[in-house]
C-alpha cells in the first residue's frame, strides 16, 4: 500500500460566476497542477465530481476536461454522490493511488448552477432525495433537514437560536476567506429575523447556490518527495451510507453514514476524535453541523449546541470547525464542495491561509455527505514537516 | 426467476395508499417489517415476504412546513411535509400534508392518516 500524498491545490472563488462550466473547471485545474508544480503531462488519470453538469450543457465531463487539459489520452471518469460527489470521487482517486495504478492523479470538482435561479436550483437539488418519498411528496432539501431540526430540537431541547449561532460562526470565518461566497457579517438576531425557508429553517440557516471548482494533487509519498514541493499526508479515509431516505432512520437525530465513515478514517489513522486539531464538516444547513460534529465524536450526542454557544467550535477554540467559512459562508458549488474542503486543509498545512490559520494544528479532518447524508465521506490529514 | 411481489411495486405502493393503507413487507424468516419497496430483508438479507396492506394511520414523528416549494407544490398554499410512525409496528413512512399553516397546527405526536396517493402531490396526509 501506497501512503497517499496531497501535492498541489487550486480553487475558483465560489459565488456566482460568468464563466461556463468547463472553463471553471479548467480554472482550478490548471491552479492545482502549477501549485504542485508540474505539468499536464505529469497527471496519470483524471478525477471529476459533477452533479448538475446538465443544466450548463456538459455531462460526460472528464473527457472534456482532459481534453482541454492537452491530455486528451489520459483516463478521466465523472462521478456524481449529490452534495457528498467531491469527496466520494476523493475517495476513488485515494484509493487507486493507494493500491499502485497511478502515482498522479487530478481530482477536480466542479458545479455551475446559479443560472438556473432559485426555483429550478430548488427543484433540481430535490432530485438528489428518495425522490418516491420525499421530494415527490412535496419535501425540499431545506424541508428535509428542516424536519431533521425538529426532530433533534424535540429529542435535546434545542432551540433555534442554537441553529443560529453556527450561522454566525461560519460567517465570521468566511470573512477571512478571499474566495468565500457569502462574506457578510451576521448576528444571532440577523438570522433569527431572516425570512423562514421551511420552518424551523430560516434563510440564514441555508447555505447558498454557489458556482464554482475546486481540485487537488494526489501522488504517492515517493511521486511528492522527487517534486520538492511542500505535501500533506492522507492518513484516513472512510465511506458510509445511510437509508437514502429519512424516514428509514432508526434516529433522525443522527447521520448514520457519518458514523461509519469516521470510524473507519479514524482506525485508518490510527487516532481518536480527540487528537483532531480542526476539521471542515458538511454545514448545508445549521443543523446539519451541530449533527455532524456529535456524528463525527467530537462532542456526545445531544452536547453540540451548548459547546457551540460557548465557543467550542471558534477558530480559537477546543476544536475549531470550517475554519474556511464552511458551505455556508464559502459557499456550495455541490460537485466541487468535498474537494474545497481539501483545498483549504492544504492552504492551512502549507501557510496559505492567512488570518483564518489554525494555530500549531498537524491533523484535520473533512466531512462530506450527498442528500441528507446518504452517501458520506470522511478524511483524515496530516501535516508534513 | 424474477419475484412477483417486486415487479411494479411501486404502483401496488401506490394502490394501497389509495386506499388509506401503507403496502409493507413482513420477511418470512425473521419478520421484520419494511416497506414494499424494498427488496431484502434489512436484518436478515432474505428475500421471501409477505406482503401486507397496514392501515395507513400513524403519528407525527417530525415535519416542515414549507415557505419556498419545489417545483410541483406552487399551487398549494400552505403545507407541511411529515414523517410519522405508523400504529403498533413502528415502521416510518412520511407524505404531504395539506392546510398545515404553522408549527403550532400540527404539535409532535398529532394523530395523522394516509387519505391517497395523488399523482401530482405523492402520498396525501390527512390530520385526525
Amino acid at each position: 500500500m501506497e501512503n497517499v500524498c496531497i501535492l498541489g491545490a487550486g480553487s475558483t472563488k465560489y459565488g456566482r460566476l460568468n464563466e461556463s462550466i468547463i472553463e471553471i473547471a479548467l480554472t482550478a485545474s490548471v491552479d492545482a497542477i502549477e501549485s504542485a508544480g508540474l505539468s499536464p503531462r505529469d497527471i496519470q488519470a483524471g478525477y471529476i465530481s459533477n452533479v448538475f453538469g446538465v443544466a450548463d450543457k456538459q455531462v460526460h465531463m472528464a473527457p472534456v476536461i482532459m481534453s482541454n487539459l492537452g491530455i486528451s489520452h489520459v483516463p478521466g471518469l465523472t462521478i456524481e454522490s449529490a452534495c457528498g460527489s467531491g469527496s466520494v470521487m476523493f475517495r476513488e482517486a485515494f484509493a487507486n493511488i493507494r493500491a499502485g495504478f497511478y502515482d498522479c492523479v487530478l481530482a477536480l470538482g466542479v458545479e455551475k448552477i446559479t443560472h438556473t435561479g432559485t426555483n429550478q436550483s430548488t427543484t433540481l437539488f430535490s432530485y438528489c432525495s428518495d425522490f418516491f418519498y420525499e421530494g415527490g411528496n412535496g419535501a425540499s432539501f431545506p424541508g428535509l433537514f428542516a424536519s431533521i431540526a425538529r426532530a433533534y430540537m424535540t429529542k435535546y431541547k434545542a432551540n433555534e437560536e442554537d441553529l443560529a449561532h453556527v450561522a454566525v460562526k461560519n460567517h465570521e470565518n468566511g470573512l477571512l476567506n478571499p474566495k468565500a461566497h457569502v462574506r457578510k457579517k451576521i448576528t444571532v438576531e440577523d438570522v433569527l429575523n431572516s425570512p423562514v425557508v421551511a420552518s424551523p429553517l430560516k434563510l440564514y440557516d441555508c447555505c447558498p447556490f454557489s458556482d464554482g471548482a475546486s481540485a487537488v494533487i494526489l501522488c504517492n509519498e515517493n511521486f511528492a518527495k522527487k517534486s520538492g514541493k511542500p505535501y500533506i499526508q492522507v492518513i484516513g479515509s472512510g465511506r458510509g451510507g445511510s437509508p437514502a431516505a429519512v424516514q428509514g432512520r432508526n434516529d433522525i437525530s443522527t447521520i448514520p453514514g457519518t458514523v461509519i465513515a469516521a470510524d473507519q478514517a479514524y482506525k485508518m489513522a490510527g487516532i481518536s476524535a480527540d487528537e483532531v486539531d480542526f476539521a471542515e464538516v458538511h454545514d448545508c444547513f445549521t443543523i446539519a453541523e451541530i449533527i455532524d460534529v456529535e456524528d463525527l465524536g467530537f462532542f456526545q450526542k445531544g452536547k453540540a449546541a451548548r459547546e457551540i454557544r460557548e465557543g467550542a467550535t471558534s477558530r480559537k477554540g477546543k476544536i475549531p470547525i470550517n475554519p474556511s467559512g464552511g458551505l455556508k459562508s464559502k459557499g456550495h458549488p455541490i460537485g466541487a464542495t468535498g474537494i474545497g474542503q481539501i483545498v483549504e486543509v492544504f492552504e492551512q498545512f502549507s501557510g496559505q491561509a492567512g488570518e483564518r490559520t489554525i494555530k500549531n494544528a498537524e491533523i484535520a479532518l473533512t466531512h462530506n455527505f450527498g442528500a441528507t447524508g446518504a452517501s458520506a465521506a470522511v478524511h483524515i490529514f496530516k501535516k508534513v514537516n | 426467476m424474477n419475484n412477483p411481489n417486486n415487479i411494479g411495486v411501486r404502483e401496488k405502493f401506490i394502490a394501497s395508499a389509495q386506499n388509506s393503507k401503507i403496502l409493507v413487507r413482513k420477511c418470512n424468516d425473521c419478520n421484520t417489517i419494511m416497506l414494499a419497496t424494498i427488496l431484502y430483508c434489512e436484518k436478515c438479507h432474505g428475500k421471501k415476504f409477505n406482503l401486507i396492506e397496514y392501515p395507513g394511520r400513524g403519528s407525527v414523528n417530525t415535519f416542515t412546513i414549507h415557505t419556498v416549494p419545489p417545483e410541483g407544490f406552487e399551487d398549494v398554499d400552505s403545507y407541511a411535509w411529515v414523517i410519522f410512525t405508523l400504529d403498533d409496528i413502528l415502521l416510518r413512512a412520511s407524505g404531504f400534508l395539506p392546510d398545515i399553516k404553522k408549527p403550532s397546527d400540527l404539535p409532535i405526536g398529532s394523530r395523522i392518516k394516509v387519505e391517497r396517493f395523488d399523482e401530482k402531490h405523492g402520498l396525501v396526509l390527512k390530520k385526525l
